[in-house]
């Protein structure tokens, strides 16, 4: 099958590839670009792992097809660093120990991320309701929603 | 609290954090290695059938596809934790046992090549009975699922301590009831995945594990490859929740297919295969019967406790005895009897849990409180009454040595207002509590001990080798945070080599919960050695005694003039000229009874110590649809010293999670030899919403063994909470639950049953 | 879990659409959000030689007012939708079923189109082909007979939209454009009532517009899941009335909603369609909580529903 050329944006880098139609954003990211941050845990839509922020929303990267980013910008995880300095929810999530197997990690912060673009205070009940959108097994979330709250105080 | 110390005690940011969030920390499916093939496994579409015949042949002629195995390609050795458990062929040969079991694997250039080579494997199989049911398949004539155990009875734990039956004869109030519980997924984000690389005849392997001696050893058996020659390397681990303990079929057949193809091989499990043909928890029927004098006294204990293991041993002797242990390390049991029967079905595999165990613990306290209140008295005045206190002896010979059991009653449930809501509550509002004890580490022969190894480097940094590995509790930093309070160096100052067998010592992993406890242990007393050599230096040098030598921020000072110092970097170079460079080794080893087995001689000490805990939670009931919400939990936890109070909240609050409000959402569904809910959808992992308002409460009752007086942080919890959520129900419903999890429609038929009228 | 092979083919309005599905002589299936047809392709339970992305299309992505109706692109998010003031003022049945939708993520992907144009869903159907393969094909998949009702010749999947509910009970209508060229027609109607192929569309029909009567009204929508978010609904129930009329809908249940007409609203009217909706909902054993309690809430999520309507604006 002919694979299709694509030009978007990955954390404020130009990319023009050649992709399978029928790739997804999250193996282009993974495979192509070698940007592992995002991870692979459930590939349905289900859980939240895979998610990376396109055109300023939370996308579940697993259930986009990479021909769709077309012109989108992309963020991914490791492009949360700005000029070598953490983002404030990557350092929050750090100092309210919000990691543990940190394997929702990098999509707990870009849907985070992406409620913080959008909503510079919210509230914890904000919070709780978007971060809902994701599955983390280790933490019971509680220090997850305390890192984002904290984020948010520290970016204004 | 005050505290002496530097960094231990501290809420320090964990070592592994920053790699974490910023997306560069590896696990095994993000490796790339030049030439490397993707696997994929053919799995058996039969609960029960014997193999007739395995033909790769076509597999093998589609282009990129460089090498294709099944059972026929191994050496047929089984697989099993212990002498009397080796069941386990990981590619059989004979039969397949169970829906979902590894048949035959391929690997390939890429993944759909891969798929499509699995697509020409022809297997031949005549289907056999199958049995789902342990308590069928423990009946006469039910289908064998193994020759070497009859009727399917894979394990029976007898433990028969003191006169049961005769104290139940002058009790003053007997009880009996049957609690059953579904068995739960893991549900670790990460799904399995193996690297495995065979090269110049050495075999470099990557996976999530929890113990990486224990695998290289199985695999050096089953491949037959010298043990020097199969290392495990370290790698991050996305969760394993005791999922992650043994060898896996994965392993070998990575391994098989690298040794085949000649270059590296890796096998990604996907979601639906981790949940299948990994590990998943056992189902349960608990019968617990009880005798207590007028007084609340529990006199006898009589169990017989049923487990569906799936079709092959697993961890199986542990697993059948744990929840008795956790429950009479916590309670005075003069009297106790307990049958504990793992039978074999036909349904994937079941391992060791951290939350495992629930219908019996949670089947035990609430049945408690309904014969306190019979008594008269509150769930806290029992369990204050039947608790064991440090000092005491368990009804099967383990001395507790250090217990802040009465310390998390009294504070969880002063803190909760516990007493007043219990005796008292609104309707279809309701309060419960669960304690437990955890063993720090139990015995596993000459794994039960660790040993560390630490250098310093010229600058004055640290290198430390330790077997210990981390799941993502947070053993890594734990292991740096005691090295950076003996040798008084900053936390950044040391660089940790873990978790890879050819350069670490044996080491129980992170596994039985001696991490801390044994793990740690081990790296302190060997920073202990390296810094008794600093210090003899240092006095050298300053002219002063060593006793006066204090080692802190990279700086060795007196401690009577603190200006008279040097860098610690400045001793480590002197040690190099005297030609003896500060290098030290320390083990630990935990007083435990090594004659102690889980099926032939179930007593003696079990653990150098024990853990304490009490859950309570707080529930409401929708008195129309029987939806339970948990707006409160709170936990108490008794660790020793937290070594990082931050990481043992941590691991408190996912286990109410994972325990707490799983009680009410979280379990398997089968339909015969079917998984149901192999997914992340219609398994259901509690959300950020469905969570409680959580206190922590950390309980320090200074272990004397323990590092820094340290135990095992947080597992208390993962193991209780399910009680408190279930007793909080049987509170506000007025009835004892029948079964886990408590859905709604479950609890919608207890409040008919009750009428929705409480006591 | 990688896909299997088709084309992407992104259309930049209807005709190219429907021009394309022509192209591949109707082996092609419609993408919007695609939170819902990515799944179902993954599972190979949707199989197709080209997708073709309707998200380039202008005009489906407009909400506006037009002759006492509110138009509403299909390809509005559910987040936008949620968002939009008139929703929240005047349709709050809607907006409740919004928010209940999914979860957050999936709301700013899923469209309104999409959501409504979701195929049915079975706890046996959603599953990966290997598993399928062992279980043995079900009647939705082509099979003999019901996998979960033995000996059935009818699929018993359920439908799990939860804004459809909403929109019925608002009394919508959606506007079809297809090969044969444009149709409206009342939103109860694409329901074919076989769970096999839920909806009555005809081959390369594209749902783009939904029409609400743009009129005040009460309403609520009332779901029934395990957890808060994420979940799909097992049972859902949406009320909306204005003055003395209105409508009560029930999904979640089989693969075509239940549609109760009020008139004359008065003091037993829900209990009389809390009592005739149980008798007429039929659940079988296909999701994680069984189907005598999802039968049980029937009747009690509409008196819910009903309580807070009706004390809205007392």
């Amino acid at each position: 099958m002919k694979t299709m050329k694509v030009t978007f944006r990955v954390n404020d880098e130009k990319v023009t590839l050649q992709v399978r139609p029928y790739e997804t954003l999250l193996e282009t990211l993974r495979e192509r670009l070698d940007l592992i941050g995002a991870k692979e845990a459930c590939v349905m839509g289900a859980c939240g792992t895979c998610t990376v922020v396109v055109n300023g929303i939370p996308l579940r990267s697993c259930l986009v097809l990479t021909p769709e980013v077309d012109g989108a910008s992309v963020t991914t995880v490791e492009g949360l660093k700005k000029d070598e300095k953490l983002h404030p929810l990557q350092e929050a999530f750090m100092e309210k120990g919000a990691v543990q197997c940190g394997f929702c990690t990098s999509g707990m912060l870009m849907t985070a991320k992406a409620l913080l673009d959008r909503n510079k205070r919210p509230t914890k009940k904000e919070i709780t309701k978007t971060i809902s959108s994701n599955i983390c097994r280790c933490t019971g979330y509680k220090k997850i929603v305390e890192a984002v709250e904290e984020a948010a105080k520290k970016s204004i | 609290m005050e505290n002496e110390f530097t960094t231990v005690g501290k809420r320090v940011v964990r070592s592994d954090s920053l790699a974490k969030v910023t997306g560069e920390a590896y696990y095994t499916a993000d490796i790339k290695l030049p030439g490397m093939l993707i696997a994929k496994v053919l799995r058996s579409p039969y609960p029960h059938a014997k193999i007739l015949h395995i033909d790769l042949k076509r597999a093998l002629k589609v282009p990129g596809v460089k090498a294709a195995i099944s059972g026929f390609d191994t050496y047929g050795i089984k697989w099993g934790v212990f002498r009397y458990t080796k069941d386990h062929p990981m590619l059989p040969t004979d039969k397949v046992r169970y829906i979902g079991e590894d048949v035959a694997a391929v690997a390939a250039v890429d993944e759909e090549t891969a798929l499509e080579a699995l697509s020409y494997i022809r297997v031949d199989y005549e289907p056999l009975p199958a049995v789902f049911d342990p308590e069928e398949a423990m009946q006469e004539g039910a289908p064998q699922i193994h020759n070497e155990f009859a009727n399917n009875i894979n394990i029976h734990v007898h433990i028969d301590v003191g006169k049961v039956d005769e104290a139940m004869k002058n009790a003053f109030l007997v009880r009996e009831d049957t609690f059953k519980a579904a068995g739960e997924a893991y549900a670790m984000m990460e799904p399995y995945a193996v690297v495995a690389s065979h090269k110049n005849g050495f075999l470099d392997l990557w996976m999530p594990n929890a113990g990486p001696h224990v695998r290289a050893k199985a695999l050096s058996n089953l491949l037959k490859i010298p043990l020097n020659r199969v290392r495990i390397r370290h790698i991050n681990s996305g969760g394993a929740f005791g999922g992650r303990s043994e060898v896996s079929p994965g392993d070998l057949i990575a391994s098989l297919l690298s040794i085949k193809a000649g270059g590296p091989v890796k096998l990604a499990l996907s979601r639906e295969e981790n949940a299948i043909s990994t590990r998943q928890v056992h189902d349960m029927i608990a019968m617990v019967k009880t005798g207590m004098k007028k007084d609340g006294t529990i006199v006898a204990k009589d169990y017989r406790v049923v487990y569906d293991g799936g079709a092959y041993s697993s961890t199986g002797p542990i697993a059948t005895s744990v929840p008795f242990y956790v429950y009479e390390e916590c309670y005075r049991f003069p009297n106790v009897r307990y049958n504990g029967y793992r039978v074999f079905t036909n349904k994937g595999i079941r391992g060791m849990y951290g939350c495992h165990g629930r219908a019996f613990l949670a089947g035990n306290e609430a049945q408690m409180d309904f014969m306190a209140n019979e008594l008269g008295m509150d769930p806290v005045e029992i369990r204050l009454k039947n608790g064991l206190t440090s000092g005491e002896i368990t009804a099967t010979k383990s001395k507790i040595t250090s217990c802040g059991l009465k310390e998390t009653i009294q504070k969880s449930s002063e803190r909760t207002g516990f007493k007043k809501k219990w005796a008292k509550t609104q309707k279809f509002k309701g309060i419960g509590m669960g304690c437990v004890a955890m063993m720090c580490g139990f015995p596993m022969g000459f794994r039960s001990g660790s040993s560390c190894y630490v250098k310093m480097n010229d600058d004055g940094q640290v290198t430390l080798v330790t077997g210990l590995v981390d799941n993502g509790q947070g053993n890594e930093s734990l292991a740096i945070q005691i090295a950076s309070e003996v040798l008084g160096v900053p936390m950044e100052d040391i660089n940790l080599i873990n978790a890879d067998t050819e350069v670490t010592n044996l080491d129980p992993g992170a596994y039985s919960q001696a991490a801390t406890f044994v793990g740690a242990n081990a790296v302190k007393v060997a920073c202990e050695n390296a810094r008794r050599k600093i210090v003899s230096i240092a006095a050298q040098k300053l002219g002063v005694r060593e006793a006066d030598i204090v080692l802190k921020n990279r700086v060795a000072y007196s401690k009577k003039t603190p200006d008279n110092k040097m860098p610690i970097s400045w001793v480590v170079r002197e040690a190099f000229f005297r030609g003896d460079p500060i290098v030290a080794t320390g083990s630990f080893f935990p007083k435990i009874d090594f004659e102690r087995e889980w099926v032939s001689r179930p007593w003696g000490q079990m653990a150098g110590t024990f853990s304490f805990g009490t859950s309570v939670a707080e529930v409401v009931i929708d008195r129309e649809t029987g939806k339970v919400t948990i707006p409160h939990f709170t936990a108490a936890h008794d660790c020793g010293r937290p070594i990082n109070p931050m990481a043992v909240e941590g691991q408190m609050e996912g286990s109410i999670q994972q325990a707490g409000v799983a009680t009410i959402m979280e379990g398997n569904l089968w339909e015969r030899g079917f998984l149901l809910n192999p997914d992340l959808l219609e398994y259901k992992v509690p959300l950020a919403c469905d969570m409680p308002d959580i206190e922590t409460i950390i309980v320090s009752s200074r272990d004397p063994e323990g590092p820094f007086g340290a135990k095992e942080g947080g597992l208390t919890i993962r193991m209780n909470a399910h009680s408190a959520v279930a007793c909080a129900v049987a509170n506000a419903t007025g009835t004892l639950f029948r079964e886990l999890p408590l859905t709604p429609d479950r609890v919608l038929d207890a409040l008919e049953r009750k009428k929705g009228i409480k006591r | 879990m990688i896909l299997p092979k088709f084309e992407y083919k992104k259309a930049g309005n209807i005709a190219k659409a429907i021009a394309f599905y022509e192209l591949y002589n109707g082996q092609a299936r419609y993408l919007a959000g695609g939170t819902d047809l990515i799944p179902l392709v993954k599972l190979r339970l949707s199989t197709a030689m080209a997708i073709i992305d309707l998200k380039g299309i202008k005009e489906l992505k407009a909400i506006s007012h037009q002759g006492g109706w509110l138009l509403i692109g299909a390809n509005v998010t559910l987040f936008e939708l949620k968002n939009n003031d008139t929703v929240r003022e005047y349709f709050p049945a809607l907006y409740e079923s919004l928010d209940a939708t999914s979860c957050e993520t999936l709301q700013m992907r899923g469209t309104i189109g999409g959501n409504i144009l979701q195929d049915t869903r079975c706890l046996l159907y959603n599953k990966t082909l290997e598993w399928r393969t062992a279980r043995g094909f079900c009647f939705k998949m082509g099979g003999e007979t019901c996998n979960v009702v033995p000996n059935a010749r009818a699929c018993f999947s359920n439908y799990c939209s939860d804004n459809a509910l909403s929109l019925i009970a608002l009394s919508a209508s959606v506007k079809l454009s297809g090969p044969q060229g444009e149709r409206k027609m009342r939103l109860e109607e694409i329901f074919s009532g076989d769970g096999r192929n839920p909806f009555t569309l005809m081959p390369g029909e594209i749902l783009t517009e939904i029409l609400i009567p743009m009129k005040r009204s009460k309403g609520a929508y009332k779901k029934l899941r395990v957890r808060d978010s994420i979940d799909y609904p097992l049972l859902g129930v949406a009320v909306s009335i204005k003055g003395k009329t209105g409508r009560v809908c029930v999904g979640g249940i089989g693969p075509t909603p239940l549609v109760y007409n009020l008139k004359d609203i008065n003091g037993s009217t829900f209990k009389d369609v809390a009592e005739k909706a149980y008798s007429d909902a039929r659940p079988v054993s296909n999701t994680t909580l069984s189907p005598d309690y999802r039968k049980k809430m029937v009747s009690v999520l509409i008196q819910r529903a009903s309580k807070k309507v009706l004390q809205e604006g007392k």
